[in-house]
């Protein structure tokens, strides 16, 4: 099964087929080799036998016969071959029995079955011969058999044999090689990851010192751990916190049910703790909706809902809603709109937003103060800005309060359930806004939106949105805008947050890449 | 007498609502299952239904929707675990009347059986009357007796709401989401008792008869039968 395995792997196949185009190539090289040689012999020999022919046909008749025999005599490996006719084809001297029938006499090279004199085995080989008619009517024939061919076709083989062999088996024991070395590492990697999903969250893969790609995707990959983890334990840490939350409200209903139940008397007593019971429980309830509601949104990926909405009518809507309370509790509240603008969003959701920063800010500021809302626009970005005479929330605490149930330990006993900005937060990253949370004294929160024609202008399809391979956080502070210091071209943006690649003033600012390591 | 059909599976549950409405004399016929309760619904005609949203053998969805194509109108609360907007906005597009999350206080639950039962017919009226109050639908004009009512928009609002739902317990629940529309639970608790309280200052003047009353723990009642 394992041998199987091995012989299937891709590494090893890739090893057989480049070993297999190797011999092949390598057989064709040697071919090709063999053919220019033999051709070269044989113009070599054609070349000699021609001069031979001219020198002979130039001598006295009576020297012809002395010469054929000298140069027969002195040929010790017998590849020569001479004959001389008399006009009617008697032989006159040499090793050839007669004249080749069909042979021209003109003195081209031709390769012809001579028929020898005395011969072995009685074969007759195919000679480059060249025969000449001479002056006085005798025909002179000479040949020579190129026997170095079939040397050199055995020394190709040779060759062939102790190179290409080699060669091959070498390839493929390399691709085996790799083979098995890479299926170890997978095995490795394999039982590493293993150990991960079994919950062994600590554990990491092999990177090694080389620099090979395989240890590069280790790196990658631990990477992405490390940042899994990270986010696991924060996820965890919400768990707690959620826990402890909801333990709250929880055990004073049971403290007072459990009073009620030893000391109450009348059923009027009985009735009061059963009331603060139950608003122990609805306390938890609620805490357990709004964490609902944020996991909805945060999971909304949809924008089904969208459409074109008025902001200037939300703000309005807010205000109406919110006057009362602020006028109860001595608070100015104003709503400032600079000129109506439309965004490209979830109407109900952006209400919700707004409402809660409103109702954040009515509630931390205290009696006599103003609480302001107001919209700025021009023709590709929209500001809503919600702020107040409050405390406003310092340097420190400016990422917590994102965080889920964060909640200041100067407001610990303001009744609320401390996921309000979570949530705006939630549904400012769905709609690719942006949440800036201003400096305090003075509680300051800005929405920057663009505006719906110029999303409208950029829109992707809906399938991208949220696709991106980078997650980008939403806040961003005043300050580091003011300063300057964070500065992110367009391009980066393309594919994360559609509508954010619109805005001008929102591409100044600094989207805080989780994956970095993606960017490679 | 009113006859409910309940159609829930967990049995604590619909013991507690039967009790709750037999005790407010409504009759209450119940069914564990989807297909029991399709079969009730077709054969008794109950004058409202409360249907728990996840039913064993078949989804609380799938009875309404088939009742509706059945052509049978009767009222239907639908009852669910699932609180999102997406799945209220599913459970009342397949022809629920109106949506209630689990876990839920019983009177919100008697009062919007009571506001089912008593919805406000399609009526061309152009003035409303409760008592001695009166609104003018086209003037946008309120009084009470010869006394005018001098009201903003939002509270106009409010009060066309309750003077179309008068002698109903209205909770604040539902308050928020008919007549302002949210989609969600605002942080802000007393929302709706801080607005309610401006227009009861307007409508109950020092003196007058108290015509919104607050019902402790649920919501409010415009009174308009003393």
């Amino acid at each position: 099964m394992r041998q199987m395995q091995f012989i299937r792997s891709n590494t090893f196949l890739w090893a057989l087929a480049v070993a297999a185009t190797l011999a092949l190539f390598v057989v064709g090289l040697f071919a090709f080799v063999y053919r220019e040689l033999d051709d070269y012999l044989i113009a070599r020999s054609d070349r000699m036998i021609t001069t031979q022919i001219h020198f002979m046909a130039g001598l006295p008749r009576d020297r012809r016969a002395r010469a054929v025999a000298d140069q027969l005599e002195q040929d010790s490996r017998h590849v020569h071959y001479a004959g001389l006719f008399s006009a009617r084809g008697a032989r006159l001297a040499g090793n050839i029995d007669r004249v080749p029938s069909g042979f021209d006499l003109d003195g081209t090279v031709q390769g012809v079955r001579l028929d020898p004199l005395e011969t072995a085995a009685g074969r007759s080989p195919i000679v480059r011969t060249v025969g000449r008619r001479l002056d006085d009517g005798d025909v002179l024939v000479l040949g020579r058999h190129v026997d170095e061919t079939r040397e050199i076709s055995s020394v190709v083989g040779q060759a062939l044999a102790l190179g290409v062999l080699p060669a091959f088996c070498l390839c493929v024991l390399a691709g085996a090689w790799l083979s098995v070395r890479a299926q170890k590492r997978v095995e490795e990697v394999n039982q590493r990851v293993q150990r991960i999903v079994a919950g062994e969250l600590r554990e990491r893969l092999p990177e090694g010192n080389a620099d090979d790609p395989f240890a590069r995707l280790a790196r990658i990959v631990n990477g992405m751990l490390d940042e899994m983890e990270t986010m696991i334990n924060a996820l965890a840490g919400v768990g707690n916190d959620i826990a402890h939350d909801l333990r709250t409200p929880l055990t004073r209903a049971r403290l007072a049910l459990e009073r009620g139940r030893t000391h109450a008397t009348t059923l009027a007593q009985l009735q009061e703790v059963t009331d603060k019971a139950i608003a122990g429980i609805d306390q938890s309830l609620a805490i357990v909706t709004a964490l609902l509601r944020l996991t909805e949104i945060e999971n909304n990926r949809r924008t089904a809902g969208f459409g074109n909405v008025a902001l200037d009518e939300i703000l309005r809507e807010v205000c109406d809603v919110y006057e009362p309370i602020a006028e109860d509790k001595g608070i100015a509240l104003g709503v400032v709109i600079d000129r109506g603008v439309q965004v490209w969003g979830d109407r109900d959701l952006l209400f919700e937003a707004i409402a809660n920063l409103v109702d954040n800010a009515v509630k931390f500021t205290p009696a006599g103060g103003r609480v302001k809302l107001e919209l700025k626009s021009d023709d590709r970005t929209a500001l809503v800005g919600v702020s107040d005479t409050g405390p406003g929330i310092n340097e420190q605490e400016r990422e917590a309060v994102l965080r889920r149930f964060y909640r200041s330990d100067k407001i610990r006993n303001t009744p609320g359930v401390g996921l309000g900005l979570s949530l705006v937060a939630a549904i400012v990253k769905l709609h690719g806004f942006r949440l800036i949370i201003g400096p305090a004294p003075g509680g300051r929160v800005e929405i920057l939106a663009c505006t719906a024609r110029e999303s409208a202008a950029r829109r992707m399809p809906i399938s991208d949105v949220g696709s991106g391979k980078r997650e980008v956080d939403v806040m961003a502070t005043r300050d580091a805008l003011d300063a300057g210091t964070c500065r992110m071209s367009e391009t980066e943006f393309r594919g994360v947050t559609p509508s954010l690649v619109a805005c001008a003033s929102a591409s100044l600012l600094k989207p805080v890449s989780r994956f970095e390591m993606w960017e490679c | 007498m009113t006859r409910i059909l309940l159609i829930e599976d967990d049995i604590e549950t619909a013991e507690a609502i039967v009790a709750e409405l037999a005790e407010r004399s409504f009759e209450v016929q119940w069914a564990p299952n989807g297909i029991e309760g399709l079969d009730h619904a077709r054969t008794s005609h109950p004058d409202a239904m409360i249907v728990d949203r996840m039913l064993p053998g078949m989804d609380g969805l799938t009875v309404v929707e088939a009742l509706r194509n059945d052509q049978i109108r009767t009222p239907v609360l639908v009852l669910s675990a699932l609180g999102a907007v997406d799945d209220r906005v599913r459970g009342l597009r397949m022809g629920g009347d109106d949506y209630l999350t689990k876990p839920f206080a019983i009177v919100e639950l008697v009062a919007r059986i009571e506001a089912l039962l008593r919805r406000p017919t399609e009526n061309r009226e152009t003035v409303l009357v409760a008592g001695p109050l009166e609104l003018d639908l086209i003037e946008r004009t309120a009084r009470r007796g010869e006394r005018e009512i001098d009201l903003l928009p939002r509270e106009f609002r409010l009060l066309e709401y309750m003077m179309r739902r008068s002698d109903q317990l209205l909770t604040r629940a539902m308050l928020l989401e008919e007549v302002w529309n949210y989609k969600f639970v605002p942080a802000t608790t007393n929302l709706i008792d801080v607005h309610m309280g401006r227009l009861r200052h307007k409508v109950d003047a020092p003196g007058d008869v108290q015509l919104i009353h607050n019902v402790r723990g649920s919501g409010f009642i415009l009174r308009g039968r003393q």
